[in-house]
Order: C-alpha cells, then structure tokens, then sequence
C-alpha cells in the first residue's frame, strides 16, 4: 500500500512538472521576439552596388510580423513645381516635409490592411497613411493640399527606391521568422533601425529593434573626408588631375592632331 | 562595372558614364563649347543630384579643354590675345552676374526670367547660326559650280553695297581656307572701322585672328557673356562662340581654339569655388568623365579638320536647336514627378 501511494505521488508530481515545463515553455515562447540584421554593418567602398539584407529572429507562432527598417525622422527640403505663366512647368518654390524618414521599408507575413488598428498604424508609422498622420508640410505655397502633396512626396521617395512597401515577404518556420531584402544604394550613409513588430488581434503585443549602420570605407572614406575637411587641397587636386589628363592625352595624340 | 562616387552618394555604370564623357568631348572639341547644357542633364537623368552634376561637369571640362587647347594650339588655332581679353571680360562679368542672380531671387519669379533668357538665348542663337551658314554653305556650292567668282571679288562687291553679314561669312570662309581670302579680310577691316566700334580707343591687331578690334570689344563682349552665363549657370561656350564669330568675326577654327582656352580658365575657376565652398565636385565621377572627354576632344579636333567652318557652323547650329526645342518640351509638357531637388540648371 505504502508502494503504490509512494508512486502515486511521484506520478503525480511528475504531472505536475511536465505541466508547469510547459507554461513556462510557451510563456518564454510568446515573449521571445528577437531580431537581428546580416550584415550589421555595411561598408561602403568603391564597388558597393547596394546589399542583400537578412533580417531573422524568433517570435510566437501565429503572431503576424512587420519588419520595419527606417532613419530617424527629419525634414526632407524639396523644390515643388507648377505652370508658370500658365504654360511652362517648372521649379516654383520650395516644400519641407517635415518628420520624414529618408529610408523606410517595410515587411510582412501578410497584407498590411486590417492588420492593425489605425490607431495603432499610426503611434508605429506602419504603412503610408500613418506616416501621413506624422508628417507636416511647410512650403512658400499658399496651402499646399496636404493629400496631394504627400502622395507627389511617395512617389518621389519610391522613385529614389528609398521607400518600399513588401507585403507578404517576410517567411515563417516554426518559431523563426526571416526576411531577405535588399538594401538601395541610394540609401545615405548613417545609423537605420532594423524593427520589428508582433501583432495579434489587431494591436503590436511586442516590438524588438536593432541597429544597421551604414558607413563609407576605404576610397570612398578618405576622397570624402579630404572633399569636407581639406576642400582648398581637394579642390586643387581635382584641377591639378584634370589639368595633367588633358595635356597627357593632348600630347600622345601629337601625330595624329597635327599638320 | 559600377563604381560609388562618394560626394555624389550614389553608383554608377563607370562604362556608361566614361561613353558620356567621349561623346561631349567629341562635341567640344569640335566646336569650342564646354558641352555643360548637355552634359549637366544626362548626368541629372543617371541619378546625379543637380548641384554635383553641374560643379562636376565644370571639373571635367578643365581636362577636355586643356586636351582640346593643345590639340589647336599645334594647328595655330588659339588666339592668345583674344582669348585673353575676353577671359578677362567673362571674370568681371561672372562677379556682376552673381551679384544680379542675387538680386533677382531676393526679388522672387527669378526661376522663370532665367529659363525664359535660356531658352531664347538658345533659340535665338542656334536659329541665326543655322540660317546664316546655310546661306554660306549655298554661296559656297555656287561658287565652286562658278569658278569665275572668287572670295577677292565678291569681297569687292560687297565693299560697293553689299550687307556686312555675307562680308563676314567671306571672312570665315577665306580664313578657314588658309587665309586665301587676305583681300576680303582686309575689306572687312575696312568697312569695320567706319563704324561706330572703330571709332573707340586701344585699337588692337588680333594676328592670329587676323582682326583689328578696340581692346574694349573684347573685354566688353567677355563682361556681356560673362554676367549671361552666370545668371543663367552656364559655362557660356555657345553663346561665346557665336560672339567670336558674328561680334569679333574671327575665323570659325580659331574660335573653337580660341573658346577652348578660355573655357579651361573659367572652369578652372568654377571647379575650385564650388569644391572649396559647397563641396559639390565629385573626383572620381569627374575622372570617369574625363577618362572619356580628353580621348573625345582629340577626336574632335581631328574631325574638325576634315570639315569646313560653315559645315561645323550648321552642325553646332542643329544641335543647340535640338537642345533648344527639349528644353521646351520638357517645360511644356507635364512632368511626371511634381517634386524634385534644388539647384541645376
């Protein structure tokens, strides 16, 4: 008797453990929303054409995931055109976009529409009309139609292939997720957030972000350094070069360019 | 195949861009013009932004005129005298025309005035050019069917009445023939100095021009184009040219020469400000152009050669016309982004 109660309660704890293995399991399941970028740095030096980005991390299965890689805000200084003299289109004036990021592409498991509440798509700038929300226009245009305006803007932006939208591209595979995507090299060097958002039941329930950063190297560095920082020997050097081509190929064409 | 231009911030096919830099070369040194009102929008249409593409181009423009300079120079094609004053004149103007510019954008409606004076400098100028060397081409053809008339005779001819403009196509004509025509020169020269111009102090033979001018023509003629080109951000070769030929009325090969030379000053000029104060010149995009411009500018030199001044005339009249009419379709026609950067031309 004593037997089968001791065994009994070592069943039962047994039970007991393999139930709370696995709360603790699919707690640390839901939670782990992790992200990281290759490569995390990108250097740029006289061959760069661009790079191929791999986003990956871990997330809780069935959740829907949007990858969001972005600058900081700032204020993007344009020129808007119009008809002057009602007939010729050109340059009129000037138009800042203020609070726009210069970079920024979006992923996602799925399509974008009822994915998130508006409320949501706008406190996460997910998606063009909530960047929308965000922006404001500034120009020596008297009231500038805001919805007009902002769409020349994306269109511009998409042009640059610095704003992009992929529904759909971001993969799953159990609790690993993986976004392959390509980096324009259009981009300007400086610091972007790599984030990403878990979403269920129409809200963001996790966010994880990291950092990509984007630099000059070699050539690219010292040419660019000497063109901000030496400008008098930059400036001379680039003469001096010019100069010395010219009268170097002048000289070798002596047979041909004479009488 | 790409290559990164670090002011530039962005790639480029290095292939595409060095056939760029041949084929405005080529132009340049066939006809004595800097090729900027090209050069500035292709580059703009690979992706340059507006502000480098301009101080780049001037950059690259010091090699093919250096280039084109030496190539003329051995064929007795620059006028160092000339080329000087105008030189001078086109200093003094570019510092009057920066300071208009100024005054005209604090004014407002600036952007308009400049497009418009470009498009009529362009088309006004290309016109007259194409006209008047088709009409020298023709006299030239009935000439040849003719032998009985010669340049010395129809020089006479026009002496006792005929207008000043077939007197200087003459003068073209013979100089660039070698000098044949030393007789009609000398009656332009003549029918020059009873107008108002010869009556001005500083008279000045231009020997290898074969040109007597106050040194004032020259030096105004370079203030006039030098404060054009500065308001309307251009290097000022096709509106030098023309002035060359119609204002100073030197033959057309020692005006391309003559251009030429002074080009290679102004954009040497042009290149070190804009490097120095904006950071806008980009070396390595400028030495994938120039790898192209120098080889190009030899080409045509010694195409130029093969052609008469009147053939070059027309062939340069053409294509400041084509440039001419795709300025205006393009400000015509609605573009299809309404957004864009500032600076350019």
């Amino acid at each position: 008797m004593r037997k089968s109660s001791t065994m009994k309660t070592i069943c039962r704890l047994q039970a007991a453990i393999v139930v709370m293995l696995g709360l603790v399991l699919s707690a640390s399941t839901a939670l782990a929303l992790t992200v990281s970028v290759s490569p995390q740095e990108i250097p740029i030096n006289l061959s760069y054409h661009g790079a191929n980005l791999v986003v990956t991390g871990t997330s809780a299965a069935g959740d829907e995931l949007i990858v969001k890689i972005a600058s900081a805000p700032h204020d993007t200084l344009l020129k808007y055109k119009g008809k002057a003299a009602g007939l010729f289109w050109m340059k009129m004036g000037n138009m800042d976009f203020k609070n726009t990021p210069t970079v920024y592409l979006l992923s996602s498991t799925s399509k974008l529409e009822g994915l998130l509440s508006p409320a949501e798509r706008v406190q996460y700038t997910i998606g063009y009309p909530a960047l929308k929300e965000r922006t404001e226009i500034e120009s020596s245009m008297a009231e500038p139609d805001k919805d007009q305006w902002f769409d020349h803007f994306i269109q511009f932006k998409k042009k640059e292939r610095l704003y992009r939208i992929q529904e759909g591209t971001v993969t799953r595979q159990g609790g690993n997720y993986r976004l392959e995507t390509a980096w324009p090299y259009e981009a300007a060097p400086g610091t972007y957030t790599v984030q990403v958002l878990a979403v269920r039941d129409g809200k963001v329930v996790e966010s994880a972000e990291t950092s990509l950063e984007v630099a000059r190297a070699g050539a690219v560095a010292t040419l660019s350094r000497l063109a901000f920082d030496r400008a008098a020997v930059y400036g001379i050097m680039a003469l001096v070069v010019a100069m010395a081509a010219g009268f170097a190929v002048g000289s070798l064409f002596k047979g041909g360019g004479a009488h | 195949m790409f290559m990164y231009l670090p002011i530039a911030l962005t790639s480029v096919n290095y292939l595409l861009v060095v056939g760029l830099g041949l084929a405005v070369g080529l132009l340049s040194g066939l006809f004595g013009v800097g090729g900027g009102f090209l050069m500035t929008p292709l580059l703009m249409m690979i992706g340059i932004p507006p502000t480098i593409a301009a101080a780049t181009d001037a950059n690259q423009i010091v090699a093919a005129s250096a280039s084109g300079t030496l190539a003329h120079w051995r064929l007795g094609n620059v006028d160092f005298k000339m080329g000087l004053y105008l030189l001078v004149g086109g200093f003094l103007g570019g510092a009057v025309g920066v300071q208009i510019i100024k005054i005209l954008r604090a004014t407002g409606g600036a952007d308009f005035l400049i497009k418009m004076t470009y498009v009529i400098m362009l088309g006004v100028v290309g016109t007259f050019m194409f006209f008047e060397s088709l009409n020298a081409l023709r006299k030239n053809k009935k000439k040849a069917a003719d032998p009985g008339s010669n340049p010395g005779k129809s020089g006479g001819a026009g002496g006792s009445g005929n207008t000043g403009d077939s007197l200087r196509m003459d003068s073209t004509m013979a100089s660039a023939d070698g000098g044949a025509g030393v007789a009609t020169a000398s009656m332009v020269m003549e029918n020059e100095k009873k107008g108002l111009l010869a009556s001005l102090p500083l008279q000045t033979y231009f020997e290898k021009s074969g040109v007597t001018h106050s040194a004032l023509v020259p030096l105004g003629l370079g203030v006039f184009v030098g404060i054009l080109a500065a308001i309307m951000g251009v290097g000022g070769g096709f509106l030098m040219v023309p002035v060359m030929i119609y204002m100073l009325r030197m033959p057309m090969h020692v005006v391309v020469g003559t251009s030429l030379f002074q080009i290679m000053f102004t954009c040497t000029e042009v290149t070190f400000l804009q490097a120095y104060s904006n950071h806008t010149v980009d070396f390595l995009l400028a030495i994938l152009l120039l790898v192209g411009s120098v080889f190009g500018a030899q080409i045509g030199t010694i195409l130029g050669r093969k052609l008469h001044g009147d053939q070059l005339k027309i062939l340069l009249a053409i294509i400041v016309l084509v440039v001419t009419a795709k300025i205006v379709l393009e400000q015509v026609l609605e573009p299809s982004l309404l957004l864009a950067y500032g600076g350019g031309h």
